[in-house]
């Protein structure tokens, strides 16, 4: 859209190829349809779940028993997901850019191969090209996993409820799936390799798989899947799954109706025919390296998002930095997409924000003995009536001594933390120290101001 | 065998049309009323229903057109009317394709294109 704006002549190529399952969805990429905006919504319906709980606390009288139905949930979020698609085909077609739903793929310079659902195959030629083909989940590569097991993308939209689960993985994905399902009132195992949502600040990971196991959640640690069964067709089913130790010979069995795969996520490039047109990927990962202007190694060949190696996977960064791309193109604008400092929320049922470096990357990177580091536990006000755990919330900030106590990392882990998290990221931006922190006047009683 | 046109007036009555076709695409087109001389007190929806007209033969075969209209303008403005109560339109003209959240409101129904994105979208 930020190119039509320029007069320029565009296209846009959008195809989903389906899950294992038969699962596709409309235009809009992962984060409307099977990422950040169901998941955020389905969160928010076991938060309401728990809310019901301390509603009683705080006076509210109800007899029956509150009850989940996950049709009515998925349908309304599908709903809105379908308005979200419908919005963006408007939006393309108000400003004059061509939309495929077509798979597109490189087979000579400057050229593209369209292939719709049909078989249909069309060229198209540009003068630049710009991939932002996101990734899919991984699959373990054992047997069952893709005629029994499911993934993200077909969780949000589930034709019924995915009863008792057991969940593989231990990524932000995993845990936040876990987390929502569980608040739902399902029985939810997490199968965990090694650690809890690597990449991420560990001390704070640890405390969330504990907040987590506190609240019903079951964890087979050090364990990998090896074979999962069909027991029984259904919607659920009844799947048998066995898996084996990582330290050892130890096999166990555990009986599910639902299995989650959450176990990474791979970039969607190697078979865009990139080799035909000589754009370098990472063999083993599959990203694409750019420079620092979002160019890949072939000039007139751009990418964006999550194929993009070593940069955040988020959905804010890669849509600043196509418009700060297009921008620079056809605007003669000269801003650069800042990758540092990017906010990010794990939306676990203990919320997590982070902006900044972990304890552990602050370590490496400036050493021990030149940051400090502040922290404090905090129990929300509205937790206390309906006594709820008075010692989970947590603050934690990083600062680099060597520069002024320059606040280098924050992070917080309590309610609402993604609302919380953003503003400190600007300030982070301006500069933020500890000085300046501690001069600011808290708002009270707000679970920020500490 | 092509599309047919209902024409309605009032919630119940396109209500009642839009159940009577379940199961076959229904489009709906909600107007405000027209007065003796066949003209609208909504001068959008004056401008927008001949670019709709042109349009409709690209719907799917089997299609239902409901030509809906919804009441005189001070009904339309009450904030509690059954078209904004239950079918949560926000303005006339409205284009939608019943039962997804596919739609078209005000300036959007005199785009020829937009028109027809919406008949022929999967």
């Amino acid at each position: 859209q930020e190119a039509a704006k320029y007069e320029k002549k565009v296209m846009v190529l959008d195809f989903v190829t389906p899950t294992p399952l038969g699962n596709s969805w409309g235009l809009g990429g992962t984060c409307v349809n099977v990422g950040c905006i169901p998941k955020k919504l389905m969160h928010q319906a076991a938060l309401l779940g728990q809310a019901l709980q301390d509603s009683r606390k705080f006076g509210w009288q109800f007899t029956e028993e509150v009850k989940h139905n996950w049709m009515t949930m998925a349908e309304s979020v599908q709903n809105y997901i379908g308005s979200l698609n419908w919005g963006y085909r408007v939006a393309l077609r108000e400003k004059n850019v061509t939309y495929e739903n077509a798979y597109g793929e490189f087979v000579g310079p400057h050229t593209i191969k369209a292939t719709n659902k049909r078989g249909v195959e069309k060229l198209y030629t540009a003068e630049r090209f710009l991939i932002a083909t996101g990734e899919r989940p991984r699959y373990l590569g054992i047997p069952g996993d893709k005629e029994y097991c499911i993934s993200s993308d077909d969780l949000f939209s589930l034709p019924y409820c995915p009863g008792k689960t057991l969940v593989v993985g231990a990524s932000y994905v995993a845990l936040e799936c876990a987390g929502f399902l569980a608040g739902l009132g399902l029985d939810v195992t997490v199968m965990v390799r090694s650690i809890l949502l690597r990449g991420f600040d560990q001390d704070i990971a640890n405390k969330i798989g504990e907040y987590m196991e506190e609240h019903g959640i079951n964890f087979i640690r050090q364990f990998v899947p090896i074979k999962v069964e069909q027991i029984e067709k259904g919607t659920p089913g009844r799947l048998r799954v066995i898996a084996k130790s990582t330290k050892g010979n130890q096999i166990i069995e555990g009986e599910y109706n639902t299995v989650l795969l959450a176990i990474g996520r791979d970039a969607c490039t190697r078979k865009i025919g990139l080799d035909k047109v000589g754009v370098k990927i990472n063999e083993k990962t599959g990203k694409i390296p750019v420079n620092d202007e979002e160019q890949t190694n072939v000039p007139y060949i751009y990418a964006v998002g999550d194929i993009l190696q070593d940069k955040l996977e988020l959905t804010p960064l890669a849509i600043q930095a196509g418009r700060l791309l297009v921008q620079r193109l056809y605007a003669g604008a000269t801003s650069k997409c800042d990758y540092a400092n990017v906010p990010t929320t794990v939306f676990t049922p203990l919320e997590y924000g982070a902006c900044g470096y972990s304890e552990e990357a602050a370590v490496e990177k400036f050493g021990e003995k030149n940051i400090e580091v502040y922290h404090s536990h905090f129990w929300p006000l509205e937790w206390t009536v309906p006594s709820r755990d008075n010692n989970k919330c947590y603050a934690k900030i990083i600062c680099n001594i060597q520069d002024n106590e320059r606040v280098i990392g924050f992070h917080v882990l309590g309610p609402n933390a993604g609302e919380v998290t953003q503003g400190f990221a600007a300030a982070m931006k301006c500069g933020l120290t500890k000085e300046q922190l501690d001069s600011t006047i808290g708002i009270h009683p707000v679970c920020a101001e500490v | 065998m092509g599309w047919e046109e209902k024409q309605v007036r009032g919630y119940s009555e396109f209500v009642e049309t839009a159940q009577r076709y379940h199961g076959r695409p229904i489009f709906a087109l909600f107007c405000g009323d027209k007065d003796a001389e066949g003209r609208s007190w909504c001068p959008d929806c004056v401008t927008a229903e001949p670019v709709v007209r042109r349009e409709l033969h690209n719907m799917p075969d089997e299609s239902v057109f409901i030509y809906c209209l919804v009441g005189d303008r001070a009904y339309w403005k009450d904030p509690n009317n059954e078209f904004r109560k239950n079918l949560k339109l926000t303005g006339v003209p409205t284009l939608l394709k019943y039962g997804t959240p596919q739609k078209l409101v005000e300036e959007e129904c005199f785009k020829a294109e937009l028109v027809r994105m919406l008949f022929t979208e999967d």
